[in-house]
């Protein structure tokens, strides 16, 4: 290491300055009465500073370290800084110097995987086909792939030659749909990225335009089959995968079945949420089929095109399931045909414990079955029922229900037109279990003493 | 109240074992009892115990602790239902659009039901419509007059103006309809906007009323806490001070009693003092006094050691005189032990040489033996060489002498014969004696076997058999049996044995003799018996036969040792026994009436064995010299009365007979000599007669005449008739 020429050392003494000379400067941590700094302190400058060419930093002893690390700028080359860098606090300094939000808590309390998760997704949130050099992603594969674990984005560009289309489009009135189908509007192909990323647990996609403003098209929210295809692929050479998101993406019954069909037995698979798609009857008998195939414990449908037949499937499949904890059928039509069918296969069934049937055009008839389900099932906490047309008398029914069982914490139940003595005494039997299951929590000794207090605590 | 409950728990410990059984007991099933007990006593004391803590909680939790508990509930039941009501308040904002989502979507449905059905309606009449405009144009092609056929293309041409303008105005209705839609989505996004920033301002809200209260609730459990803390150490702090009270008194109680005792022990430790200065001085005079003692007897310690010191001097003196006295002899004795162990070792010299010695003589003498020994084995085989070509010899040489002897003999008879038959006009028988037959030389005939014996034995009762009455002569001149044995009594016991000690035969043999006669069958066991038990000859079996009968005596005489040992006995039996064993020889039917009787079969076997045994005994000792002997012993006493019989072939009678003969032949031969001479003389005579016939006429009466024995008056009568 080279000592660096006295005449820097004049410049960097603080004690040079004869303005400095005169003060103490409360704000720097660093300075001191020393006239001369160390040879030591200059080095470590020196390897600041030199930080890019000549990374040492293993070497030093963990005072030095610090030292170098408080001062390392944030505009350094990843490839230098990724593999060798684990010092939290630099990269905190880099992820609030380039967003000014981040809840760090989102990413396992690591600004680290922060800081590589965000940029990743910004790179792919902002990748054109056709324009973008897809090696900007891959060279990023090796300095981020042990510390992404989850991915997700929530916007693909179409390729750019179809703006070039559009305009075509615009000026001729009567254009084709196969000629749209000619120019490939495929997107970014996910599989090499994700085939790199050995942590990956997550997959969070929507393939779809934000911010279009003006310039909306249908075509900018098209999910291809080649798209779907590739994904499907990826998907399944992924072993590590755990959650699953693919939603507003508009996927059919085929795309959804390819999807699922990849999906079969996979090893890890705890979630998967396809909401707010366009998936009918077909598509829901193939993720019924896959529940009974893989260790999925999260199903969300919401929003889709979901219809008696379709839950008649999933019930069938859950009367004989024990993976599945929580299944999501919101804004869906399922009917009284499927919501009957659904509480049947609960009364076989003792792992569900959240189930979601808001908006689904229910009834009094489900609302009977679901009374006796209530009397038997012991496994469930959490049953949302809300926005259907149940009635007064299903109300009742449903209070009949309630005063047997003592597991469920929540039921919603919320514009079902089952009137307010109903609801209201409803409320009151969940408050009291919610208390049982609190206070089996928390002392399961002695509760009956506690028991006697909330009671007179209710009076 | 804890005190109190501990102390019940302690009786409760410590009552038991005084009443019920105890532990250490001595039964085994008691100190099951008394652990069974124990072990019960303690499960109830536990368990009164946690129900007494559980009460005491209870009561503490409602007396003590009851503000700050109360406060807690209280607030924590509120806070969880502002927190219900706030997140139902949010939630319902969602609710609410999903509603109007499910509203807006039936809605939708049946607008596109009626659309469609609108259209499905429009489609049929404008093809209805166009059926008919196509069906006048077939009319038209038939219209010949021009104003006709305009005003049928006016026609035509209205309809389908008026088929076009229906179509018109269904696209402009949907196309209003669609900006009636697309004014509905703006409004839509606008309420979702207005829903979005309800739902925001909500949550704020909700947060921020969350907030609040529960700051105002840990606000409100911190005054509590607070209350209830001042009031905890107010009561403490009260008691604490009357407890100070209560204490301060104590120790000025203490004090004072403290003091009071401070003085006592003052005075106390004055008196001591006094009373210690008399009796210090009182010690110290009598110490003096003491010491004064001890140092006369001191200087009298002295003196005797000097004493002592001069007289140990004098012994040092001495005792070195000793030592080296000591020394010197010690010195010579060293020397001494030198030389003789010189001596040993000269000694140990000579006896390992002479080890040596004698070892090497051994050896030579070993060798010299085994040479002897060699050579006495070869003259021991020369010896028997030797022994064989003499018998040889002997017996050519006797064969010789005995041709000799025989062809005398012979001529010795043909003398006598013809002595006899000629001589003496006798008649003559050839004399038959045992030796005239011997050739070779005389040896002992042999000894019949065993089975020879046995066969000729069973021959013999045969014969009884047939005739009973043949003379005991005659078979005593075939079987040489010895004196004291009948053969009647071997038979017997032979058969016995035979019978008894099948054991001994061969199970095949068995079988095959099961066919053949009784004496057969016989012979041939015995001989399989006797090859068994070792019996060659005649005499064996002859000893075989007395040792029975000895054993049987012996039994006899215990069996009668035994009867003499009880006092009422059979006089008979005994006087029987007695006689008989008394006079062996002279009863013998009796005796072998005795044998069938007394040999009991059963005792057969045991008395087979002890023969067995003896036996054994008698023959391991003198076989090794039979050998060599035999020969030796041959008995020359028969060679020479054999000889001396050759001798006398001719009886000593007929010798003298012989002798007389000679002496009469003799004279007989004289006197034909002398006849002969006579004769001649006669001759002569009668010449001379002749003569002296004339001279007779001379001579006539001459003496000589009368002189011979034979007168010559016979002579002359004799030649005269």
């Amino acid at each position: 290491m080279a000592i660096p020429p006295p005449s820097k050392i004049s410049v960097s003494n603080p004690a040079s300055n004869t303005r400095r000379m005169r003060r103490i400067i409360a704000e720097d941590p660093e300075w001191s009465l020393t006239i001369v700094p160390r040879l030591s302190e200059l080095c470590l400058q020196h390897i600041v500073s030199n930080f890019e060419k000549n990374p040492v930093l293993t070497q030093l002893n963990p005072i030095q370290q610090r030292r170098v690390l408080d001062r390392l700028s944030t505009d350094l080359p990843l490839k230098v800084v990724a593999n060798l860098v684990t010092d939290e606090s630099y990269w905190r300094r880099r992820c609030n110097q380039r967003w000014a939000v981040g809840h760090v808590e989102k990413y396992g309390n690591s600004w680290k995987r922060m800081f590589f998760e965000r940029h990743l997704q910004d790179l792919l949130k902002y990748f054109i086909p056709g324009t973008t050099d897809p090696r900007v992603i891959l060279e990023l594969v090796p300095l981020c792939q042990d510390y992404v674990v989850r991915l997700s984005v929530d916007q693909f560009l179409p390729p750019v030659k179809l703006e070039q289309q559009i305009q075509e489009m615009e000026q001729s009135d009567s254009a084709s749909e196969t000629e749209v189908e000619e120019f490939s509007m495929d997107h970014y192909q996910l599989g090499q990225l994700v085939a790199g990323l050995r942590r990956l647990e997550e997959l969070d996609l929507v393939f779809g335009v934000k911010d279009c403003g003006m310039n909306f098209e249908w075509n900018l929210f098209l999910f291809t089959t080649r798209d779907c295809l590739s994904l499907a692929s990826t998907i399944k050479a992924c072993h590590t995968l755990k959650v699953f998101k693919l939603t507003r993406s508009k996927v059919d019954d085929e795309k959804a079945r390819v999807l699922i069909r990849s999906l079969m037995d996979h090893p890890a698979l705890l979630e998967l949420d396809l909401s707010h798609n366009n998936i009918g009857d077909r598509g829901v008998r193939a993720a019924a089929k896959l529940i009974n195939h893989s260790h999925l414990q999260i199903l969300k449908l919401a929003n889709n095109k979901i219809r008696a037949l379709g839950a008649q499937a999933l019930a069938h499949a859950l009367s004989y399931n024990t993976t599945l904890l929580s299944l999501n059928l919101r804004l869906n039509c399922i009917e009284d045909e499927g919501g009957q069918a659904l509480a049947h296969a609960l009364q076989s069934n003792s792992t569900l414990t959240n189930l979601h049937l808001g908006g689904n055009e229910l009834s009094e008839p489900t609302a009977t079955v679901f009374s006796q389900v209530l009397s038997v099932n012991t496994a469930l906490t959490c049953i949302n029922l809300s926005c259907n047309h149940i009635g007064l008398d299903g109300g009742k029914q449903l209070l009949e229900g309630m005063s047997d069982n003592k597991t469920l914490m929540e039921f919603d139940l919320r514009m079902s037109e089952i009137g307010q003595e109903s609801e209201y005494l409803i409320s009151v039997a969940l408050n009291a279990n919610r208390e049982a299951a609190r206070l089996r929590t928390l002392q399961p000794t002695c509760c009956h003493i506690t028991v006697n207090h909330i009671n007179n605590a209710a009076d | 109240m804890n005190s109190l409950l501990v102390d019940e728990e302690e009786e409760e410990t410590l009552v038991p074992p005084v009443k019920e059984p105890s532990v250490n007991s001595d039964d085994p099933q008691e100190r099951i009892q008394a652990r069974r007990l124990r072990i019960a006593a303690r499960l109830e004391a536990r368990r009164r115990e946690a129900l007494g803590e559980s009460l005491d909680r209870k009561k503490e939790s409602e007396e003590d602790q009851s503000k700050s508990f109360k406060q807690k509930e209280e607030s924590r039941l509120s806070l969880s239902k502002l927190l219900l009501c706030g997140t139902e308040l949010v939630t319902n904002i969602q609710i609410a659009g999903d509603m109007r989502e499910t509203h807006r979507r039936l809605d939708e449905d049946e607008a596109k039901r009626q659309r469609v059905e609108k259209l499905e309606n429009e489609i049929k009449t404008s093809q209805e419509k166009f059926y008919d405009i196509t069906a006048k144009w077939e009319d038209s092609k038939m219209k010949r007059i021009p104003q006709d056929l305009w005003g049928l293309l006016n026609e035509q041409q209205h309809q389908c103006a008026m088929l076009i303008e229906e179509k018109n105005k269904l696209i402009s209705d949907l196309q209003q309809e669609l900006k009636g839609k697309d004014d509905q989505y703006v409004k839509d996004l606008k309420k979702q906007g207005d829903d979005i920033t309800l739902l925001l301002e909500r949550m704020e809200e909700q947060v921020k009323n969350l907030i609040n209260t529960f700051r105002q609730e840990l606000n409100h459990i911190e005054k509590a806490f607070e209350q209830e803390r001042q009031e905890l150490l107010i009561s403490n702090k009260k008691k604490w001070e009357r407890e100070m009270n209560v204490h301060n008194s104590k120790e000025l109680e203490y004090l004072m009693s403290h003091m009071k005792r401070v003085e006592d022990y003052e005075k106390q430790l004055n008196q001591q003092r006094v009373r210690d200065s008399e009796e210090y001085n009182s010690i110290k005079i009598k110490l003096e006094l003491d010491v004064q003692i001890l140092e006369q007897q001191l200087q009298q310690m002295k003196a005797t050691y000097q004493l002592n010191q001069e007289k140990l001097e004098y012994n040092f003196q001495v005792l070195k005189k000793r030592d080296e006295e000591n020394t010197i002899i010690k010195s010579q004795q060293k020397r001494k032990i030198n030389r003789l162990h010189d001596v040993l070792n000269n000694l140990r010299m000579k006896l390992a040489k002479q080890i040596k010695q004698y070892h090497e003589d051994n050896i030579t003498l070993t060798a010299d033996y085994k040479r002897i020994i060699m050579q006495f084995r070869d003259l021991q085989k020369t010896m028997r060489h030797f022994a064989i070509i003499n018998d040889k010899q002997f017996q050519e040489v006797w064969i010789i002498n005995e041709e000799e002897a025989k062809a005398l003999m012979d001529k010795a008879l043909d003398v006598d014969k013809i002595i006899q038959l000629q001589q003496l006009g006798l008649p003559w028988t050839r004399p038959d004696y045992w030796f005239m037959k011997n050739v070779g030389p005389i040896s002992h005939f042999k000894k019949k076997s065993a089975t020879e014996l046995v066969h000729e034995l069973l021959l013999m009762s045969e014969e009884e058999d047939e005739s009973q009455k043949s003379s005991l002569k005659d078979q005593k001149s075939r079987l040489f049996l010895p004196k004291h044995l009948s053969a009647k009594t071997v038979r017997l016991i032979l058969e016995i044995m035979c019978d008894e000690s099948g054991f001994l035969i061969e199970s095949k043999l068995l079988s095959l003799l099961y066919p053949l006669e009784r004496n057969e069958s016989c012979l041939l066991k015995l001989d399989s018996v006797f090859a068994a038990l070792g019996i060659e000859n005649e005499d064996d079996v002859y000893t075989l036969v007395q040792f029975f009968l000895d054993f049987r005596a012996r039994r006899a005489t215990s069996l009668q040792s035994q009867e003499a040992l009880t006092p009422v006995s059979d006089a008979e039996g005994i006087g029987s026994i007695r006689r008989e064993s008394c006079v062996p020889g002279d009863c013998q039917d009796q005796r072998h009436l005795l044998c069938s009787e007394l040999i009991h079969p059963n005792d057969v076997l045991k008395a087979l064995k002890a023969f067995v045994i003896s036996q054994q005994k008698l023959r391991e000792a003198p076989m090794p010299l039979k050998v060599v002997t035999q020969r030796e012993l041959r008995d020359v006493s028969q060679d020479s009365e054999y000889w001396d019989a050759l001798c006398f072939i001719i009886p000593l009678p007929r010798q003298k007979l012989w002798d007389a003969l000679i002496d009469a032949l003799q004279k007989y031969h004289n006197i034909l000599t002398q006849r002969a001479k006579l004769l001649s003389d006669n001759e002569f005579l009668e010449q001379q007669n002749t003569e002296l016939q004339m001279l007779l006429q001379q001579y006539i009466d001459s003496r000589i005449n009368i002189e011979l024995q034979v007168p010559p008056t016979q002579v002359f009568q004799g030649p005269m008739k």
